[in-house]
């Protein structure tokens, strides 16, 4: 690969995860309004076409808990302790106000791109 | 290929976790992250072994680590964000450090160290070079040390995270006003000036009232006049084509900037061996610049002849010496200023076209 193309792969990927940083928090979040432990809230994403790799995964849960938008709980599952999380209560509100701003960005943008 | 010689595959597993945990803090969080690690490895194993419906080879295994990623990277991915200087300090940091090294390190050490080496050293060039050399290198690793203590320092107590509240647009330094281009009257002026010091410089030798002045009929010009004077008018003749250059061809806007330094650095060549030339002393008698008239040598008047002699001999030492340090802070800032057009010549070629034509 030339250094040319090399560079605009680079920057390309670097532009989309920044964009899908701030989509897998609100992913993540809306995912977590149904109990889940790690590993099926990734397969879930997984099938909904948004992977995420469990270096990402686990210190965003662990941000989010700190934050307190999310509560865990280690629990035993066929014979396995699991950490479950879920949305805490302050979670519920910031997720509502998240996907409304997602909503308005979201139509802006649409309405940008028809524009352009 | 098989890659364990465990007869247990699972145990890759806990071998991938403690490789993990080597790379990770020591501290509870990082222990529970290394669990939910653990548990999301054997959930995809188990699910994978669901689907095959067999227990997973030691490869089969391997292939979901690899997946994964290297331990020390996904340790780098699941641990704290660490740095020893953070993206606030770190253009600071970078600004302070550029000007301690280049900017008073290596001054220092070229106009003040080098020289005092090369006294010590009963000029020595080769020793000379060498010692200043080796102890710029060390004095560099030195000041690169403390300044990034000191940095690392400020980013661990968060000295500097109240900077954003006392911040004041008024504190704001002014505007820069836009470099300004040496003017042509400027440039004639100057060409001017040297032509006229040719003619004097010329006409000297054959009228030497032209520089002593009436002091002619008991002074004559000392050696290091002799020895020094083609190299002189060759210089200032040099000087006068770099003007008539300058100014025939302004569209070259580098040209008077490197042609000024080189005409510095020569300047200061021709200065020091002057002022070495100067400091020899044949058999006693110290009259490098100018010496007494032979016609005055029996005259009763001698010995006041004599102390005028010194006197002018030492205050053109020490008027040689000045325009030596004079000469060293000129080549400093000239330097500056070719180092500044360069740069600003390269970030003006990377500007897109766009904003150059702003």
């Amino acid at each position: 690969m030339s250094n040319g193309s090399q560079a605009t792969t680079e920057i390309f990927e670097n532009l989309k995860l920044e964009l899908r940083r701030g989509c897998l928090t609100l992913a993540v979040l809306t995912q977590l309004r149904t109990e889940r432990y790690g590993y099926t809230l990734r397969k879930a994403l997984a099938d909904d076409g948004l992977e995420i790799d469990e270096g990402t995964l686990y210190p965003l849960l662990r941000r989010l808990e700190n934050q307190g938008l999310l509560v865990s709980q280690w629990r035993e599952e066929d014979k396995r302790n699991k950490r479950f999380y879920r949305l805490s209560p302050v979670g519920e509100q910031i997720l509502e106000q998240l996907l409304g701003e997602w909503q308005r960005i979201n139509t802006s943008l649409s309405k940008i791109l028809q524009e352009a | 290929m098989s890659t364990s010689s465990s007869r247990n595959p699972l145990e890759l597993v806990d071998r991938y976790l403690q490789a993990v945990r080597f790379w990770l803090p020591k501290n509870r969080r990082q222990e529970d992250l290394l669990a939910e690690l653990g548990e999301d490895l054997r959930s995809q194993i188990e699910e994978k072994q669901s689907e095959l419906g067999h227990a997973l080879s030691t490869d089969e295994i391997s292939e979901i680590l690899k997946r994964c990623g290297a331990p020390m990277l996904v340790a780098s991915r699941l641990g704290p964000r660490r740095h020893l200087i953070g993206p606030t300090l770190f253009p600071v940091y970078e600004f302070v450090l550029k000007m301690v090294l280049l900017w008073i390190l290596v001054p220092v050490f070229i106009f003040i160290v080098g020289p005092a080496t090369l006294a010590s050293t009963n000029g020595d060039w080769g020793k000379t070079v060498l010692v200043t050399l080796g102890n710029l290198w060390s004095g560099a690793f030195v000041a690169a040390g403390i300044i990034t203590l000191v940095f690392a320092i400020l980013e661990r107590t968060h000295a500097i995270a109240d900077i954003n509240c006392k911040w004041d647009p008024s504190s704001l330094p002014p505007l820069q006003k836009p470099e300004r281009k040496t003017s042509f009257v400027q440039t004639i002026c100057e060409l001017a000036f040297n032509v006229f010091g040719l003619v004097w410089l010329l006409l000297v030798p054959n009228h030497p009232f032209l520089i002593l002045g009436p002091a002619t009929a008991f002074l004559k010009l000392g050696p290091i006049w002799h020895t020094f004077y083609v190299p002189i008018v060759l210089l200032t003749v040099a000087v006068i084509v770099r003007l008539a250059v300058a100014l025939a061809r302004s569209q070259w806007t580098a040209f008077p900037l490197w042609s000024q330094l080189l005409q510095t650095a020569v300047s200061l060549i021709l200065v020091h061996y002057m002022i070495q030339a100067a400091g020899h002393t044949v058999q006693g008698d110290w009259h490098p610049f100018v010496t007494i008239a032979d016609g005055v040598r029996s005259s009763e008047q001698y010995v006041r002849y004599t102390t005028i002699a010194a006197v002018v001999n030492v205050s053109l030492l020490i008027g040689l010496v000045g325009t030596w340090l004079g000469v060293c802070i000129g080549g400093a800032v000239q330097t500056w200023e070719l180092l500044k057009h360069i740069r600003k010549n390269r970030s003006v070629s990377q500007q897109p076209a766009s904003v150059q034509l702003r």
